[in-house]
């Protein structure tokens, strides 16, 4: 409880007339909240837009570490996770696990390192760990080898996994991304549309097919945090780089449901990051009373709404943040907006900060 | 005997007591298994640490409903990509919207709820209400009342407007007369997640408010 960090993000985004997220009968998907309906985005869906974008934001080169003493760095983690274990046996272990997934080591002057440079990467060997310090004797040669092919370090850090066949690969996921919700209320409409046919005979005035798409418009408060204690657990050295690359993704993704028809791909009007060290904070109550249909708009009354809800909450429940930017809007207690790129490079600076930090004190 | 109370409230929280894979159904309120978790996470407890995950259970449950909530069935696709033919498959997986919930816990332990209370504000682990995509709304703490349950569950104002008849759900004792839930968390272990059955008893209290009035110009700005 002393060492909680965790990471939340607001966001304010207008989408114009579109589809984002439907269900089975097609319609966008939808949620009562304060009495009326509400635009809703799931939170799975954005999540695999993020995760999409993940592919540009982490090119492989940039994680890990190229070493031949991978014995010694998964017999660290091994005692991590079970202290006790000696550290010959740690060694021992680390060794048996590397020829199970197929990687040979030998002895060097009494350190038993691998042949030549290996790469991989911090989650990679955390995994290899985990197999390792449960399992004393049979390895499985499978769950060995994938734990160094795949590289989901990241995604599977933030997102968590779950594999009902084996429990023992399971992560919990370090983010929480919720539902995304208009903050005003929505009605669904109904584009209704024709397709012709180019070569329909002149004499036939019908159409090709008829049909109909149904959609809104929305401006949605998106929220989404990040255990940051929790995420340097799991990738250690490389969380200041996955938490910019999901500080990226999130702000800047979008599902790509009806994309083709309705090209709603929109940037956010305002985003507002905070640093705490006691508990992540929703603001969906900022907008439990739906913002009324005025002459103005929807995007302006939103970020009023947020502003003043985090300034109640700050003054009524809990403290300021640690650390506070916002993009767009002057938002809780910060003094000037900066750019997206700016925002990204100091989130980067503070967590790269608090995890050395963490590492020193632990 | 003191009561911890919690506000759970969030545009959307599910809790499930009977359905896995597939369907994923939600109770009508919140589940003692599922507020059992949300304090765990909040105290840092790990899933297989199964003696301090039943002091948390021996306490008394009891759930009051301040706003009922409507359900929704979300549509969630999902993919397996373990073989080679990627295999998509649909869940149907519900929701209770726009639900607000007071819940307590009961015991003769001040110490232990105070530590919960400090938890609460201060998590381990990000608190969700049933599902991880749920996070709540507002401060979930409503304080430690010195009295039994009930007593407790009536003494905090209502938090949802216009409410009057409350449904109250709440933990009995196996002599007294009761429905059945099987919601009692006996281990949350991922290799083998066991739960049993506890007496409920439901009754309906009038706290007596006005209703608010309906403005019909209201949505007009």
């Amino acid at each position: 409880m002393k060492n909680n960090v965790y990471l939340d993000f607001h966001v304010i985004q207008t989408v114009p007339p579109s589809c984002v997220n439907r269900d089975d009968t097609g319609s966008p998907k939808t949620a009562i909240y304060g009495g009326v309906t509400r635009a809703r985005v799931s939170s799975q869906a954005w999540k695999r837009a993020i995760r999409l974008m993940f592919k540009d934001e982490f090119p492989n080169e940039n994680l890990g570490v190229r070493t031949k003493k991978i014995v010694d760095l998964i017999a660290q983690r091994i005692r991590k996770i079970n202290s006790d274990i000696v550290e010959k046996d740690a060694v021992g272990l680390a060794q048996k696990v590397l020829e199970a997934a197929g990687i040979k080591t030998k002895d060097n002057k009494g350190k038993i390192e691998t042949g030549a440079l290996f790469f991989i990467s911090e989650s990679q060997m955390t995994e290899l760990a985990r197999l390792a310090a449960f399992e004393t004797e049979n390895f499985d040669k499978k769950k060995c080898s994938e734990a160094v092919k795949e590289n989901p370090a990241i995604d599977i850090a933030l997102f968590g996994r779950m594999v009902a066949d084996d429990p023992s690969l399971n992560y919990d996921a370090a983010a929480q991304v919720a539902h995304a919700i208009s903050t005003h209320a929505v009605h669904n409409e109904y584009d209704y549309f024709t397709a012709v046919d180019d070569c329909a005979p002149e004499d036939n005035a019908g159409a090709g097919h008829l049909g109909t798409v149904e959609y809104n418009s929305s401006t949605l408060y998106r929220y989404a945090t990040v255990n940051i204690t929790e995420l340097a657990k799991n990738l250690g050295s490389d969380t200041a780089i996955a938490v910019k690359g999901f500080a990226d993704a999130f702000i800047r993704s979008m599902p790509t449901g009806k994309q083709n028809t309705f090209a709603n791909r929109t940037l956010p009007d305002a985003v507002y990051v905070t640093i705490r060290k006691d508990q992540p904070i929703n603001m969906a109550g900022a907008f439990e009373k739906p913002v009324p249909t005025t002459k103005e708009g929807f995007v302006d009354k939103s970020i009023e709404k947020l502003n003043d809800y985090a300034k109640k909450m700050y003054a009524d429940f809990f403290s300021e943040p640690e650390i506070e930017w916002a993009i767009g809007s002057k938002i809780g207690k910060v003094e000037e907006t900066v750019s997206l790129n700016t925002l990204l490079e100091g989130l980067e600076k503070e967590i790269r900060d608090v995890v050395a930090t963490a590492e020193v004190e632990a | 005997m003191s009561t911890l109370l919690i506000h759970l409230a969030a545009p959307i929280q599910s809790w499930g007591i009977d359905s896995k894979f597939d369907t994923r159904r939600t109770a009508r309120e919140p589940s003692k298994s599922g507020v059992v978790g949300l304090l765990s996470a909040a105290m840092g407890i790990k899933r297989n640490e199964d003696e301090k995950i039943a002091t948390l259970a021996s306490l008394r449950f009891g759930v009051r409903v301040d706003k009922e909530g409507t359900l929704m069935r979300d549509f969630h696709t999902a993919r397996d990509t373990r073989k080679k033919q990627v295999v998509s498959y649909v869940t149907n997986r519900y929701y209770l919207m726009d639900a607000v919930f007071v819940v307590g816990l009961e015991g003769s332990d001040k110490k232990l709820l105070e530590q919960m209370e400090k938890a609460l504000n201060a998590p381990a682990f990000p608190l969700y209400l049933g599902r991880r995509s749920c996070p709540p709304v507002g401060k979930l703490s409503l304080g430690i009342y010195d009295c039994p349950l009930e007593e407790a569950l009536k003494a905090v104002p209502i938090q949802a407007e216009g409410q009057h008849d409350i449904r109250m759900v709440v933990d009995t004792d196996t002599d007294e007369i009761g429905s059945i839930v099987k919601d009692m968390p006996v281990s949350f272990n991922p290799e083998n997640r066991q739960y049993t059955f506890r007496q409920i008893r439901e009754e309906i209290i009038n706290f007596n408010c006005r209703p608010t009035e309906h403005d019909p110009m209201e949505e007009l700005g």
